[in-house]
């Protein structure tokens, strides 16, 4: 109904018949209204407060930054963007009450930096309904199975593609029995059966356990990890638990193969814990894009040397939805979710790494391929990211070594 | 903005079910309930499997009251020789017990995906406008219906015998007043109207998950009924309105000071909540509407 109702209104305002539109637009919920003159609106709807808190502050900054650079290229649509944002304090109830501001009363056409996965799904209803574009770092695979009807797209790598590459690298590394403990998290259970799936497929064995994320000691746990006989560990958990959790597994006298996630592994993990505990644990992470155009750019641009995977796709986001509103010629959600494959993955189309590129080539009539600081940024029918990179890294002699990008 | 406003008072509903839910069991029976947002999440869960598997919302409401009305009487039978302090702490166990349930009985509630695509009763008849005004005016009415009749049973006997086990349970015992009865009528009914609120969330939302039901939303009840007044049910249903004027206000406020970065303006938003929880303290330290204690009768010579 939305749908039609807005196309009406954008047909009616392309060929700017004066009584079409004085016709159409009482008849219209208010929502679904483009906005047709002022600034354009976008917001960023990020964790500034709340289990999100470290990440949202640089998404925010990444967002910010291409806004400001659209401006400075003269706008979009001959019109200046406006950025609003709102804390989701990483709670879908304060998550939706938010996105309502932004949607009746800031009337944004977007909505970019969503993190966690509860509030990418708490506020999806209110965006297809009202038809604001949602574009989202969340990585639970239910996300793009909601029938958002295109208002949906991620940057972040679904579980699926992810527990893939778990299992191929746990087999290139000559594992054939795989143990995952991992807390309750949206992910563990397509995570699990992914890299289950890569394993067996080779003649291996793989078991999955699920432990509570907030307990001292591990060693229940571990003991029957250990009586599975595994030749891998993969820790599926956060920061605080696989702290504890590699210390114990220490003391349970495990030396095969550790794989974890890069954002619990991490330096300050290293550093926190004595050196013999994590040697050797190999980690890995969706890239950045590192050393593409894009990437170069955002550095300089929202002057984070080192930007985490977040603050790209937030970057990549941004620029995908400006683009998309400047390709289409109209400021609205409806516009960009009809566009967004247009500038994100043409066919043959000029390849471009920032808004200003992107605004210059659409002026001289060309089709776009955007390739963002996060990867390419092309996107599936569903909505999810269609292939990323991955970078591998091993921990040696206390720190992160890149083993390869692929 | 109008259907922004209107979604606004429609969250405030719901504030002030629970509100008044706290109010029954902490402002007129001194029970502490630390885990109003496990019954809040029971009452959603209940009423999202219920219509899920294909009964008529009304019908979901009902089960949803069922559920916190034994949840509630479960939760008072555990913990009969606890007061103040220590039931707080076992109430606030509760509540996270629900959510980890939530999180991790993935047959029953699917787990962190949460459910979504739950029954939302008028939206394809009335369309999102229509939509938005009848829950506006629907809850807007449960709570004017929940407030009157919980005004009622305060003024009336029942309401006096709880006044009496809250000052003290010994004296009330003593003077033949069912202690035990009393708690777990009190308690149970107020974890039916918490599981009421639940329940209109769900269809409201259309999505639930366990994320939802983090123990924030318990400090926001228990800011709006001590703002409002303690042991006084339209003192709970304004402070939980002002609790969320306050919070959506402070969006707009915040955003006006000047050269500050937004991880600041967030902060500065969770500081006003406990700066004006203060301020209300000090200056009304029995809420905006105090509790009215009636003068007892002058016995005739």
């Amino acid at each position: 109904m939305i749908d039609f109702l807005s196309g009406l209104a954008q047909r009616s305002l392309a060929r700017r018949s004066l009584l079409g539109t004085a016709l159409a637009l009482p008849l219209l919920p208010a929502a679904a209204r483009a906005q047709q003159s002022g600034p354009i609106r976008i917001a960023a709807l990020s964790p500034l407060s709340g289990a999100g808190g470290a990440y949202g502050p640089s998404m925010v900054k990444a967002i910010r930054a291409v806004v400001e650079e659209a401006n400075a290229a003269g706008g979009i649509l001959g019109r200046k963007v406006e950025l609003v944002v709102e804390d989701d304090q990483t709670n879908p109830e304060a998550a939706v009450r938010a996105m309502r501001k932004l949607i009746d009363v800031d009337k944004v056409s977007a909505v970019a930096g969503v993190w966690a996965s509860s509030v990418a799904a708490a506020i999806a209803p209110l965006c297809w309904e009202s038809g604001t574009m949602l574009l989202t770092c969340a990585g639970a695979d239910a996300l793009t199975n909601l029938p958002h009807q295109g208002f949906l797209a991620r940057t972040q790598p679904n579980t699926t593609l992810q527990g893939r590459k778990f299992g191929e690298f746990a087999l290139a590394q000559g594992a054939k029995r795989v143990f995952m403990l991992s807390p309750q998290t949206p992910f563990v259970q397509s995570q699990f059966e992914n890299i289950a799936a890569a394993v067996k497929a080779q003649g291996g064995e793989a078991e999955l356990l699920v432990y509570d994320d907030k307990k001292p000691s591990y060693r229940s746990e571990l003991q029957q990890a250990l009586r599975f006989r595994p030749d891998a560990i993969v820790l599926g958990g956060y920061l605080p638990d696989t702290t504890v959790l590699v210390k114990d597994m220490l003391r349970a006298g495990f030396n095969g193969t550790r794989i974890a996630f890069a954002y619990s592994v991490n330096q300050k993990l290293i550093e926190s814990v004595p050196a013999d505990t994590v040697e050797g644990i190999f980690t890995i992470a969706p890239s950045p894009a590192e050393g593409s155009p894009a990437f170069k750019h955002m550095t300089e641009q929202a002057g984070t040397p080192t930007p985490d995977p977040y603050s790209t796709q937030s970057y990549d986001q941004a620029n995908l939805a400006l683009l998309a509103m400047q390709a289409a010629g109209t400021a609205s959600g409806t516009a960009i979710r009809d566009t967004l494959r247009k500038i994100s993955q043409a066919p043959g189309g000029t390849v471009v790494s920032t808004v200003t590129e992107g605004l210059a080539a659409l002026k001289e009539g060309k089709a776009l391929n955007y390739e963002g600081a996060s990867g390419p940024c092309d996107f599936t029918e569903k909505g999810d990211i269609a292939d990323c990179q991955f970078r591998y890294e091993q921990v040696k002699a206390g720190k992160l070594t890149l083993l390869r990008i692929a | 903005m109008l259907s922004y406003l209107l979604f606004s008072i429609t969250i405030g509903g719901v504030y002030a079910l629970l509100a008044l839910a706290l109010n029954l069991a902490w402002g007129s029976a001194g029970l502490v309930n630390l885990g109003l947002a496990g019954f809040f999440g029971i009452g959603a869960y209940a009423t999202a499997l219920a219509t899920g598997a294909g009964l008529p919302v009304a019908l979901g409401l009902g089960i949803a009251m069922l559920a916190g009305v034994l949840a509630g009487l479960m939760v008072t039978g555990m913990t009969l020789r606890l007061r103040d302090d220590y039931l707080a702490i076992v109430t606030l166990g509760f509540g996270e017990v629900v959510r980890l349930v939530a999180l991790n009985e993935r047959w029953l509630t699917n787990g962190a995906d949460g459910l979504s695509g739950i029954a939302a009763p008028g939206k394809a008849a009335l369309g999102t406008a229509g939509f938005n005004w009848a829950w506006c005016i629907g809850v807007s009415l449960v709570v004017l219906l929940v407030a009157l009749l919980l005004r009622r049973l305060d003024a009336g006997p029942f309401g006096r015998a709880l006044r009496a086990v809250r000052e003290d349970q010994e004296l009330a015992a003593f003077a033949g007043k069912p202690v035990l009865r009393l708690k777990l009528q009190a308690f149970a009914l107020s974890a039916a109207i918490a599981a009421l609120a639940g329940a209109l969330y769900a269809h409201y939302q259309s999505y639930i998950s366990p994320d939802h039901f983090q123990p924030l939303i318990t400090i926001y009840i228990f800011l709006a009924v001590t703002a409002g007044g303690l042991g006084r049910p339209l003192g709970a249903v304004l402070g939980a309105y002002a609790v969320v004027a306050f919070l959506e206000g402070t969006r707009f406020l915040a955003a006006e000071v000047p050269g500050i970065e937004p991880v600041q303006v967030a902060a500065l938003r969770e500081a006003l909540v406990g700066l004006s929880l203060l301020l209300v303290l000090h200056l009304r330290p029995r809420g905006v509407l105090p509790e009215r204690i009636p003068a007892a009768p002058k016995v005739s010579a």
